[in-house]
């Protein structure tokens, strides 16, 4: 089982100050850096390398996450993805959480293996609190003919039930496939316009983007909605439910299941 | 641009046509679709009275949920390859397994794909990335404003490829349509039975029992933690987040040269879908007069202006 952490956009020296970095590198194997859900919090291109670089010196692996896009995304990514591919062939991965993102990794020529991110999951994948099944195998070829074989999901507290046993009748092989589990945190929705940020737009503006001012760094939200009987989590443009307990007995149960990279997120 | 109304009973055809409808969609009871609605009546029929008023007929096949078996998705493209033959006119679809489906099929039904919003498309290098999937019309999704879609646009009309917004009066989840786990008790559970919606809408009363509390707050910044816990509350509690889509993106996606303005609420009653239909027809009528009367920027703060004493059902 192969264990990673997710860092997003904190840098080594950050990192370091936090006195999490030596611990870090011990326990992990896989850092995984950039943003998953949120455009305007991928690092600036530049730092994004930097991190990348100092964790491959280290002999980690480096996963890069990239979020849903606009126009002001990709022109990012494009200047991310020429100064990471400098890095070399199979040095990175890529999460990718928007079709634009694999087009754009084509376009540059960015030598990475490319997993399909939690935002991307429910295109191949039923996912539901005790079950996780393959939809069919068409969805799943849709990905394996673009290289694309690992998926990436959130823990949902349980341990849940797959389909993965009627492979023959779906049409497919276990084995085509491999999971990245997330932990603690379940991503439930996300919204370009943040929860936290963004005022509100009036009627005789349209607006050129989502202008940030990174509130979502100042705190995440614990809420108790009247109409949800859990506690959900806001963080930025994302609302999170919160799964502490473990609840596997051991990894075979969840390589079992194709599970074989765990990722541990300190925060959401 | 050309109006898209849902429907789904037959006896909805004509009087939607005529309060100014250039096209229809519709559900069908035996493929899946995205939301609520399917139409009562074979499409058959429906297909044929819509063609007889000159619209085109397009049927949403636009679930992600297409739990199939190996067999099962077989029937599944027989039943597609039906509802070509009863004269559906385009596919609105989502799930990329239909893409792969239609590709592997000998015979495929060689009917134009409409690629969803539920199967969101927020630049450029994505919608070329489903136009080489070959889709003919991408429906926009209401999270991309018109001046950050200029980029789209331009890669649809390059390829030929038509473009659709929704109207924004009558639609707009305020999350990622598509990937939205918020309104259906899939993970949480509810304290009461309700609609999903009532979450990302208008919480319904939900405000003054709503708690909000800041937890891991970064060091020297617990200052600017209780404004933002407030926003949250409003938000959570009545309109959730900001919408993008408004009388100024709708005008600029009109300007800038959007192909087809959609309707989709397909559970509302009859009377309440030729409404909207009837308020659509205005609008459109508004910015086409005042692009012919004045000069661009004029007739934009015109419509606005106008658009801005919009109250549900008139002005």
């Amino acid at each position: 089982m192969e264990k990673g952490i997710k860092i997003s956009n904190l840098d080594p020296a950050t990192l370091k100050t936090n006195g999490a970095l030596a611990g870090a590198l011990k326990k992990f194997d896989r850092f995984y850096i950039g943003a998953e859900f949120c455009e305007n919090l991928l690092p600036r291109p530049e730092d994004l390398r930097r991190t990348a670089a100092f964790f491959l010196e280290k002999d980690r692996k480096v996963c890069v996450l990239t979020p849903p896009i606009s126009e002001r995304g990709v022109c990012n990514l494009k200047s991310a993805f020429r100064l990471l591919a400098r890095l070399g062939p199979s040095a990175l991965e890529l999460t990718i959480n928007d079709f634009g993102t694999l087009e754009l990794a084509r376009e540059c020529g960015l030598p990475a293996k490319i997993s399909a991110g939690r935002l991307l999951c429910g295109n191949v994948f039923l996912a539901r609190k005790r079950t996780f099944q393959l939809i069919n195998s068409q969805a799943l070829r849709f990905f394996t003919a673009q290289g694309i074989d690992r998926f990436e999901l959130s823990a949902s507290g349980e341990l849940p039930r797959t389909n993965f046993s009627c492979a023959r009748s779906l049409g497919f092989a276990p084995g085509d496939l491999n999971l990245t589990l997330y932990y603690p945190y379940l991503n439930l929705t996300t919204t370009r316009t943040c929860l936290l940020g963004v005022p509100d737009i009036p009627p005789d503006e349209s607006v050129t983007g989502i202008h940030c001012r990174r509130e979502c760094e100042i705190a995440s939200f614990d809420v108790k909605h009247p109409l949800v009987r859990e506690p959900l989590l806001v963080h930025g443009n994302t609302v999170f439910m919160r799964f502490p307990r473990k609840f596997y007995s051991s990894e075979n149960n969840l390589e079992a299941m194709r599970v074989n990279r765990l990722v541990y997120c300190p925060f959401p | 641009m050309k109006i898209v109304s849902c429907f789904s009973r037959l006896s909805e055809i004509a009087p939607l046509a005529s309060a100014g409808a250039d096209e229809l969609y519709c559900a069908a009871a035996d493929i899946p679709s995205y939301g609520h609605g399917a139409l009562r009546g074979n499409l058959r029929s429906a297909a044929k009275a819509a063609h007889a008023l000159n619209l085109k007929l397009s049927l949403a096949v636009n679930s992600m949920l297409l739990t199939y078996s190996k067999r099962e998705m077989t029937d599944f493209a027989g039943r597609l390859t039906r509802a070509a033959d009863d004269g559906a006119d385009s596919f609105i679809v989502a799930s990329p397994s239909v893409f792969t489906l239609l590709k592997e099929l000998k015979n495929p039904p060689s009917v134009p794909i409409h690629l969803s919003s539920t199967q969101p498309c927020f630049n450029s290098r994505a919608a070329r990335y489903f136009i080489r999937l070959g889709v003919s019309r991408l429906i926009l999704p209401s999270q991309v404003s018109a001046l950050e879609a200029g980029a789209i646009l331009r890669e649809c009309r390059a390829a030929g490829v038509e473009t659709e917004i929704f109207d924004y009066r009558f639609f707009g989840c305020v999350y990622v349509n598509g990937r939205c786990n918020l309104h259906d008790p899939i993970f949480h559970t509810f304290t009461r039975g309700k609609e999903g919606a009532e979450l990302c809408r208008c919480g319904g009363g939900a405000a003054g029992t709503l708690r909000v509390k800041a937890e891991r707050v970064s060091p020297g910044r617990a200052a600017g933690a209780p404004a933002l816990a407030r926003r949250i509350y409003a938000r959570m509690s009545c309109g959730g987040p900001p919408r993008i889509m408004n009388a100024a993106s709708f005008h600029d996606f009109f300007s800038m040269g959007t192909g087809y303005l959609k309707y989709g609420t397909r559970r509302d009653p009859s009377e309440v879908k030729i409404g909207k239909v009837k308020e659509l027809r205005a609008m459109l009528d508004l910015a086409e007069d005042q692009a012919k009367k004045l000069p661009p920027k004029a007739a934009r703060a015109a419509f606005i202006n106008r658009m801005t004493g919009w109250r549900g059902g008139g002005f």
